[in-house]
């Protein structure tokens, strides 16, 4: 019998759940066309910030570097990932449980935490924090989360698999690159699109890690809101939230061919 | 060493190989980041980085009322915020276990597209939303509901709100994961033996989801113990929380990185002892859901 | 006390008619089942009483009361399910007391009440363990001890003992019937196993496509299948389609598509209910009252008999199953070894066999299936 109460209830927050997380979203996009400096009061529709914004060096440069980041540490990070994965498919070699809390400790602590810790250690060694201190950073908050989903896709793993090949003469390279690989696939892209996502989005660590000259767009957006210079953060923020969907439309449909497959 | 077990032991050496790459990155830039944090904290401070004299120093300071008062009302801030997260998150959650497969997948894209959005987009618009000159401001003044605009940003408040929207997701989706697992005969049965829907959920369903609300409560907790950029962005700066004030020390000038160091040192152990009480909390409500499979005993 | 009645009960969900138009009444303290395929609806129709469905149409009654609106949190009808759903976060006793706590019983009642139901049921001592501790049979016992302590007037069985395997499953039946002589309340069973159902009942239903087929005792259903359905459904039968060609009394003769010697058989069935002469029919005969032997039996004139070869033999401990070809049908053949029947040397394959059978045997179903051809139709 459906709770026909709990469905009024359930129902209702979740529809307010929504309209929480949507609001200042929505809200967002609508006024990065507003033809006005001050933002509550509507001016007109206007495409002049986003002219501004395409004109802004600084913003093109910050977004240069996020993705070359985001790119680089996803590469980085998901290779460490697959090799780490099919190491714990072993599950006793030495140190085992070392390795896991290592991979898994990562996961919960707060940015903060990492982020000092990063810098101080960059001080220590006297390396000049940029770009290398940013990527070194990516990797290694992205490295556990590559590790988990890798890890766990590949649990379900069918080693029957491994077996016949072999059973028809395959040897183990071949096994790797024709059988094991191409199933770990869609458990790599994953984890790849997760890094990504965690790379282009992060700013705690990225602060603590990028020294003056260094921007990512995430550091470039946080400084200019406390500058004051805001105008065209609406049309930025608007065109990522339009790239982040676009992300998401994509990586939906790639799964879906995977999963096809 | 017979066949097999050499066998063995290649395999062993084999995977412990292929684990050192990631072992060897994450002790380095992981673990290794601690003990240069630990050793800091022994230093004295300096304007802008620390003068190689061993002293006791960041530690006096970092027992006194001033911080101690930050940990606490950090440590509250978090609290607020897994249990509002917890009010808004169960009932969603659950909303999205009983659906339909179909509605199902649409209900956990539209949760998480906003948690792909940029984060600091995301307080920069509730910034703009709640400030006195922004839009719910003008909105409620234009109904004629209030005179001046309330002051509903740079206080507690917001920090709480935003907190809130900003970890949503991470209560929600353990939660949901967790409630999807559940047998529903279970609620069934219950109410075949006279229980109403309302106590057949407090005598059930949130028994049995404990494990889901303790998963969404660390994922939630812990991080929210280190907020820095919402607080600073939205919050007064009367009191600080304790990521605010660690990020202070280490960035702006005066810096003070081995006081720095022993406050993020005292976090840490918190947040330790908090993952041990969790962990421990979980293996006990695993034991009760495995379920065993015979028939005969 | 416990009678039940349902009336022009529906149930449809979208566009799929679940139960179509049932109408039923079960006796006070019968233990009575509701037998079918798989999505014939029983299950459904057994939700609709203990309050989880609501009835599209119709109404239901316990002793002369509508309880179609009711929540089932709030009927006397309890309910043991497939899985046994026990509470994993309580233990066995706090799994028993349940229904009471909830009806706000005082403390000391209920541990006399739980203890002395744990003893009926003899799990006594697992009180304080835990769901995940216990094994399938005792979890069975467990939710029947929950189920009863709330003294329903009707017990409801969702396929009860399909989780357990064979033998377990032999013992628990039996458990069950016991459990239903002492406490004397209606049961209601389901399920899709016809042995369970048949050796269970006091009464049966067969259900298919959401109707009733056939309602009666076990026996009057397996002897008297009223539809091919039932005659399918329930244990193994030789189908023969034919046409009635003679009627004499409570007898009739009918000519079948079988051929012997060039020639359409004729068969002899007994035949109680009224046929018109040129009625197309079918008959039912169970493998079991086949006898079979290499010589041809000297018997009288109140058998038929007919020759074949046999096809396939199976040999099952208690009996052979002998498949014989006869013309285009195969027949299933139960010969029980048992060294009172003549002939009991071993045939074997292809060997040229008599069939034969006393003419009341078979019985008669008004109704024809040419796509069940073969005379064999008995699913896998």
């Amino acid at each position: 019998m459906k709770n026909k109460n709990a469905n009024i209830f359930t129902v209702t927050t979740f529809t307010f759940v929504i309209i929480f997380l949507y609001i200042p979203i929505l809200l967002l996009i609508v006024y990065s066309f507003n033809d006005s400096k001050i933002i509550s009061s509507w001016r007109g529709f206007t495409f002049k910030y986003y002219y501004l914004l395409l004109k802004n060096r600084e913003i093109i440069n910050a977004f240069k570097n996020t993705m070359i980041i985001g790119v680089l540490s996803t590469i980085a990070s998901t290779v460490l990932g697959v090799l780490s994965a099919l190491a714990l498919e072993n599950k006793r070699f030495f140190g085992t449980k070392f390795f896991k809390g290592l991979v898994f400790v990562p996961l919960i602590m707060p940015d903060i935490l990492m982020g000092v810790s990063l810098a101080l250690l960059f001080s220590f060694l006297k390396i000049r924090m940029g770009m290398f201190t940013v990527l070194i950073a990516h990797i290694t908050f992205c490295v556990s989360y590559t590790i988990i989903v890798i890890q766990s896709r590949l649990e379900g793993f069918d080693y029957h698999l491994e077996e016949a090949a072999m059973d028809l003469g395959a040897n183990k390279t071949q096994i790797f690159f024709k059988i094991k690989l191409p199933l770990m696939m869609p458990g790599i892209i994953a984890a790849a699109l997760l890094a990504f996502t965690l790379s282009i989005d992060d700013f705690v660590i990225t602060f603590f890690t990028s020294g003056r000259g260094f921007n990512t767009l995430p550091v470039y957006v946080e400084g200019a809101i406390r500058r004051g210079t805001i105008t065209t953060i609406n049309a930025l923020s608007t065109l990522m939230i339009g790239l982040t969907l676009m992300f998401a439309t994509i990586t939906k449909r790639i799964r879906k061919y995977l999963i096809a497959v | 060493m017979n066949n097999e077990q050499k066998h063995e032991k290649k395999k062993n050496i084999y995977s412990w190989i292929l684990s050192l790459p990631a072992m060897s990155w994450l002790i380095f830039f992981f673990l290794i980041p601690y003990i240069i944090i630990f050793i800091y904290s022994f230093y004295q401070a300096d304007i802008y980085d620390i003068k190689a004299i061993l002293t006791l120093d960041a530690y006096k300071n970092v027992f006194s009322p001033e911080y101690f008062r930050s940990f606490f009302i950090s440590f509250r801030l978090a609290l607020i915020t897994t249990f509002l997260c917890f009010l808004l998150g169960y009932p969603a959650a659950y909303l999205i276990a009983r659906s339909s497969e179909k509605i199902k997948n649409t209900l956990l894209v539209l949760i998480i597209i906003p948690f792909w959005t940029n984060f600091i987009i995301r307080i920069f618009s509730w910034r703009i939303f709640l400030s006195p000159e922004g839009i719910l401001n003008n909105a409620l003044i234009y109904f004629n509901l209030i005179d001046t605009p309330l002051m509903l940003i740079r206080n507690d408040f917001a920090v709480i709100l935003v907190m809130v929207y900003v970890y949503l997701p991470y209560m929600i989706l353990p939660l949901y994961s967790n409630i999807e697992k559940m047998d529903f005969t279970l609620l069934d049965a219950a109410m075949d033996l006279g229980a109403s829907p309302k106590k057949t959920f407090f005598k059930i369903t949130l028994p049995l989801s404990k494990d889901g609300i303790l998963a969404g409560s660390i994922l939630v907790f812990i991080p929210a113990l280190g907020a820095y950029i919402i607080p600073q962005l939205v919050g007064s700066q009367d009191s600080l929380y304790i990521g605010q004030i660690i990020t202070y020390k280490i960035k702006n000038i005066p810096r003070n990185w081995p006081l720095a160091s022993a406050l993020s040192l005292m976090l840490l152990i918190l947040i330790s002892a908090l993952m041990v009480l969790f962990y421990t909390l979980h293996i006990k409500f695993k034991e009760r859901m495995i379920v065993k499979d015979e028939d005969e005993k | 006390m416990g009678e039940i009645r349902l009336e022009n009960v529906s149930k449809s969900f979208g566009d799929f008619q679940a139960v179509n138009n049932v109408s039923l009444t079960i006796k006070d303290g019968e233990l009575f089942s509701f037998l079918g395929p798989s999505g014939c609806g029983k299950t459904t129709i057994l939700r609709m009483i203990a309050g989880f469905e609501v009835p599209s149409s119709g109404r239901i009654f316990i002793e002369n009361q509508d309880i179609t609106d009711i929540p089932p949190y709030k009927r006397q009808v309890n309910t043991i399910f497939q899985n046994y759903s026990l509470f994993p976060h309580m233990t066995i006793f706090e799994n028993v007391a349940f229904g009471l706590r909830i009806k706000k019983i005082a403390e000391k009642e209920i541990q006399n009440q739980v203890f002395e139901m744990l003893r009926l049921v003899q799990m006594f001592d697992h009180k304080d363990k835990y769901p995940n501790q216990i094994s399938g049979g005792q979890k069975q016992r467990i939710a029947i001890a929950r189920a009863l302590i709330n003294k329903p007037k009707v017990l409801l069985l969702d396929e009860p003992v399909a989780a357990l395997d064979l033998k377990l499953r032999q013992r628990m039946i039996i458990e069950l019937m016991n459990i239903h002589d002492l406490v004397g309340i209606t049961f209601i069973y389901v399920t899709h196993d016809q042995g369970e159902a048949m050796s269970v009942s006091d009464r049966m239903a067969i259900i298919n496509k959401g109707q009733i087929v056939q309602t009666g005792l076990p026996d009057d259903i397996y002897e008297r299948p009223n539809s091919i359905f039932s005659a399918y459904f329930i244990g193994d039968t030789n189908l023969i389609p034919g046409e009635v060609i003679g009627i004499e009394d409570d007898f009739i003769e009918v000519q079948t598509e079988l051929e012997q010697d060039g020639e359409r058989l004729v068969l002899d069935s007994s035949c109680h209910a009224k046929v018109d002469k040129g009625a197309k029919i079918t008959l039912s005969l169970r493998p079991e009252k086949i006898a079979i032997s290499r010589q041809k039996p000297d018997v009288k004139s109140d058998f038929n008999i007919i020759k074949g070869k046999i096809e396939d033999i199976l040999y099952l401990g208690t009996h052979t199953q002998y498949i014989v070809r006869v013309g285009e049908y195969r027949f299933r053949v139960f010969n029980q070894h048992k060294r009172v029947y003549f002939d009991d040397m071993a045939l074997d394959w292809e060997e040229s066999v008599y069939l034969f059978w006393h003419d009341i045997d078979s019985y008669v179903i008004q109704e024809q299936d040419m796509s069940l051809n073969g005379g064999l139709n008995n699913s896998e």
